[in-house]
């Protein structure tokens, strides 16, 4: 899909060619989608209409994209199809897991992550009938896109609940979790609309995607190269899951020379951002077309990576510094490198988007005041959401421990978040905050969640069990 | 000098009311908060775990600042006062004002007020009366009660809607407040303990988390105690009958399972664990006489309990090892843990005035099995259980649920109630003499859906007034004839 999207990005010249290549990429995606679902015999299996959903979300991005890029206003009712679509494939997908399982799919990350992309799709729909924001698809398609593909690498199997979690009022706090987060990442679609229509300086976005990837490599580096090599948690695919030496500590394998190509990669995604500070520094702007040009290099080079690092590390068995033998690896036990290297071209291909793109999109989209409104309205919707969250949580919490707050990570970090957007209303309605900062304070806010959602998880014990 | 002081009053009083103390003081507790997410938390972490993730000096230093239990150090206890302190102070420095608007609603705009507001429009009218008529019909259509106020000569509509909204920050703030007391009540009179029975144990003795022991004036017996599991051997389900005995008697039963725990007096008791207490309940074994002169015979015994298997021949349950080792033909305890348990019992006849050792599984290095006047076969391990209470007293837990449902109410008010005003005022103007019916609204917040909610009254009051133009000659006959 990332391909996809490239096609259009490539050729800045509008026109009949860009309509046709984006129009073929659709259609390719969805004669793949429909062979793969009639090879494998059961079409309503899960899988499958994860993957249909995935596929129609994947073409309602690309539409969404290729609306902004070429105007074609057709291309929105497309889009909107395919959003509904891959929305009614979710839904099934939903239903299935539920009659499977018996109980509401709010039980793992895995469930939760459904719940999470079928909720940003609702909200989407609702934002562009409603509200009339087209081209929120752009930021909100990706997300869910990268949410299902998560969903795809992690595992799938229909477990039965321990006694703990098996409370109505789980179910409760889950939904009005996914509800609020989803409603979250809907105010940062919307800031991010605001900040172009506010004439935010493409400039300060070349600034910060760039800053953003670098921040994604770089980390990968950080922590997983090994002398030329990548470093990747070993998957033992009879249990799928990761391979554990001992309690908390992961075994990993090395795989040959991917390390180079992040190094690589991190150079030359750090080269706009260089440019970006010498065309400050000397207040030169031809230093920006520089940038730009090293960011349409950084992108081919970003998905020669993605491509290379689902060829290595999708299957196959690598050495391992700290145990004899060969061990195989799998996607799903590096989600965070694939959705970071996937974040990655989706950010770089949105300031392209803007680069290219701005009158249009100026155009297009509802007006700043109109938007920073809707930012509002949509915390305003999120805030006794993520409230309500918390409280059915504690109430949970007290039923199964005896204790409705007890200061765990997860907990502490959902009460930050509620106080993070309890200080934006407060600075709004009080202080009168618009604009600018309020778009900022939301994109914020957001972060503050996805933290919450998946950094706590996943960091925070690797943290503890590290440290 | 008392002027001075006062002066200093107020402005303290006007510090800590202001909006920039609270925020800098929520920005503080996101900041500490986050900060004992990342740090190791002491009571959570065992001692020797935040020992090898924290050099010895680290340690010291983390310790002695409290960082590592931010969420009971006196400082973020502390922290969570003032910012209740400021709550409370915003709100009493902010509440006469809206109380004031909220007791006495402003019901007859002045001409300055026509003025500024928006949205405003001007119909144009045959008279007084029928302006106010088509006034009061529209916006009773709309469902609004709409009221008519008199000033001097002067007539106007007043209609409004949720005036509520007005006071919901309060109520969210309140909500909190109660919340932030309910846990206090918890921090002071509260506590959170550990009971672990075994099957037909009484205790009324509650381990404390802070390692103390504390005595409830009534015990607590488990009965029975149990597991279900799914199919692939994950528990499904865990269940314990207890019975609360006061004074020798049982008060109260209840089988309480994981989320359904079992209360009395305010003390709550949650099934948290369940597992085998390495301690057997009954062993079976078949007895067969080693000459093989008798019937074989089926005995289950406890630890300790003796059996007689003819009239001159006793067998002893002595000893139980759930993981046993072998050394210099001795048997060792290696764990509590039941890994490889071993029995030992003791066959004593009276006739050969001798006992004889017998072990489960047959240990040759220390005991022979075979000289002993039976042959034993174990058949059958019963292990006995226990079931993990986690034991709860929280008095102050109906505070915070008050309040969480008043801050439900509160926020429901704050974002989706809002306080719509309209006014209607014929006027005439002094020049032409001619009559037209000014209209004006305001509402609190959810401005743009508010106009359109004004355009359609305005619709509304030219359909009326169209309606009275053609009704109105013969309500004139009425009203004369009435005279």
């Amino acid at each position: 899909m990332a391909r996809a999207k490239a096609e259009p990005q490539q050729q800045p010249s509008t026109g009949m060619t860009l309509i046709v290549l984006v129009g073929l990429a659709i259609t390719f995606l969805l004669l793949m989608a429909l062979l793969n679902v009639a090879k494998s015999g059961n079409i309503l299996g899960e899988e499958n209409l994860l993957f249909a959903a995935l596929i129609f979300y994947s073409g309602a991005g690309a539409l969404y994209l290729g609306f902004g890029v070429t105007g074609t206003e057709s291309y929105v009712k497309f889009a909107s199809l395919a959003t509904w679509l891959g929305l009614a494939a979710n839904t099934a997908a939903i239903a299935h897991r539920w009659y499977e399982s018996g109980h509401a799919p709010f039980s793992s990350v895995y469930e939760m992550l459904l719940s999470f992309v079928w909720t940003l799709a609702v909200l989407t729909l609702v934002a562009e009938k409603k509200y009339d924001v087209k081209v929120i698809g752009t930021v909100t398609m990706p997300v869910a896109i990268v949410g299902v593909v998560l969903m795809q690498l992690l595992r799938t199997e229909v477990h039965p609940l321990v006694p703990a979690l098996q409370s109505t009022w789980l179910h409760v706090h889950v939904t009005l979790a996914m509800l609020a987060y989803a409603a979250c990442a809907l105010s940062f679609a919307l800031a991010l609309m605001f900040l172009i229509q506010d004439n935010l300086k493409t400039e300060t976005v070349l600034a910060v995607t760039s800053a953003s990837t670098v921040g994604v490599y770089a980390s990968i580096v950080l922590t997983r190269f090994e002398r030329g090599a990548l470093n990747l948690v070993a998957w033992n695919p009879e249990s799928k899951s990761e391979v554990f030496i001992s309690r908390g500590v992961r075994l990993f394998v090395v795989v040959p020379d991917l390390g180079w190509l992040m190094m690589l990669t991190l150079l030359v995604v750090g080269s706009p951002l260089v440019f970006y500070g010498l065309a400050r520094w000397k207040k030169n702007d031809s230093f920006l077309t520089l940038a730009n040009r090293a960011v349409f290099l950084s992108i081919l080079l970003q998905v020669m990576t993605l491509v290379m690092f689902l060829v290595r590390a999708r299957d196959g068995r690598y050495p391992s510094l700290d145990a004899d033998g060969l061990f195989p690896t799998n996607l799903a036990a590096s989600p965070f490198i694939l959705s970071g290297l996937v974040g990655g071209v989706f950010m770089s291909l949105l300031y392209l988007l803007l680069l290219w793109r701005r009158p249009d999109l100026s155009r297009l989209l509802p007006s700043s005041d109109n938007l920073d409104r809707i930012t509002y309205k949509t915390i305003c919707l999120a805030f006794p959401l993520l409230t309500l969250m918390i409280a059915s949580g504690a109430y949970w919490a007290n039923q199964t421990w005896g204790s409705y707050w007890s200061w765990d990570p997860k907990e502490t970090w959902a009460a930050i978040t509620w106080l993070v957007y309890a200080l934006y209303l407060h600075m709004r309605i009080t202080r009168g905050w618009r604009g600018r900062r309020a778009a900022y304070f939301a994109i914020g806010g957001f972060a503050v969640v996805m933290f919450t959602f998946f950094g706590v998880t996943y960091l925070l014990p690797g943290l503890h069990a590290y440290a | 000098m008392a002027s001075n002081f006062r002066a200093f009053g107020h402005k303290l009083w006007r510090t800590i009311a202001s909006i920039q103390t609270g925020v800098v003081l929520l920005i503080l507790v996101v900041i500490l908060a986050a900060v004992g997410t990342v740090i190791l938390q002491r009571p959570a972490t065992e001692a020797d775990e935040m020992q090898s993730a924290y050099s010895p000096h680290m340690l010291r230093i983390l310790d002695s600042l409290g960082l590592t239990d931010v969420f009971h150090a006196w400082w973020f206890l502390g922290l969570l006062a003032l910012v209740s302190v400021s709550i409370i102070a915003a709100s009493i420095d902010r509440f006469p004002n809206s109380w004031r608007y909220f007791s006495r609603p402003y019901k007859y705009p002045d001409e300055s007020f026509r003025r500024a507001l928006r949205p405003q429009k001007s119909l144009a009218i045959t008279d007084e009366e029928s302006g106010l008529v088509a006034a009061e019909r529209a916006l009773h259509g709309m469902g609004y009660k709409p009221e008519r106020v008199v000033r001097e000569d002067h007539f106007g509509i007043f209609a409004e809607r949720h005036r509520m909204s007005e006071l919901a920050v309060y109520i969210v703030h309140a909500s909190l407040l109660l919340i932030f007391f309910g846990t206090m009540v918890d921090g002071i009179w509260g506590w959170r303990g550990y009971l672990s029975l075994n099957e037909g144990q009484t205790s009324n003795q509650i381990e404390i988390h802070d390692g103390s022991k504390r005595t409830l004036p009534f015990a607590i017996r488990c009965d029975t105690a149990g597991q279900e599991n799914y199919q692939d051997g994950t528990p499904k389900k865990w269940w314990s009958k207890l019975a609360v005995v006061e004074s020798g008697r049982d008060v109260k039963t209840k089988e309480i399972v994981v989320n359904d725990p079992l209360l009395y007096n305010g003390v709550r008791f949650y099934q948290s664990s369940y597992g085998s207490n390495g301690k057997v309940n009954k062993l079976t074994m078949e007895a067969t006489p080693s000459n093989g002169s008798g019937p074989k015979q089926s005995i289950a015994l406890a630890v300790n309990e003796s059996a007689s298997l003819d009239a001159d021949t006793t067998v002893r349950f002595a000893e139980f090892f759930p993981d046993f080792a072998v050394r210099n033909g001795e048997v060792y305890l290696k764990s509590n843990q039941l890994e490889n348990p071993a029995a030992h019992l003791v066959v004593t006849s009276k006739a050969a005035g001798k006992s004889f050792d017998v072990w489960f599984p047959a240990m040759p290095e220390v005991a022979d099995n075979s000289k002993a006047p039976y042959l034993l076969q174990a058949t059958d391990l019963k292990m006995s259980h226990y079931t993990g209470l986690q034991v709860s007293h929280e008095p102050g837990q109906w505070g915070v649920w008050s309040g969480v449902v008043l801050m439900g109410v509160g926020l429901t008010f704050v974002f989706y109630v809002v306080h719509m005003r309209f006014w209607m005022v014929p006027v005439r103007d002094p020049r032409t003499g001619m009559w037209s019916l000014w209209i004006g609204g305001t509402a609190n917040r959810n401005r743009d859906a508010f106009e359109q909610r004004f355009n359609e009254l305005v619709e509304s009051v030219e359909e009326e007034l169209k309606l009275l133009a053609k009704t109105a000659p013969r309500e004139q006959v009425t009203t004369i004839a009435g005279n």
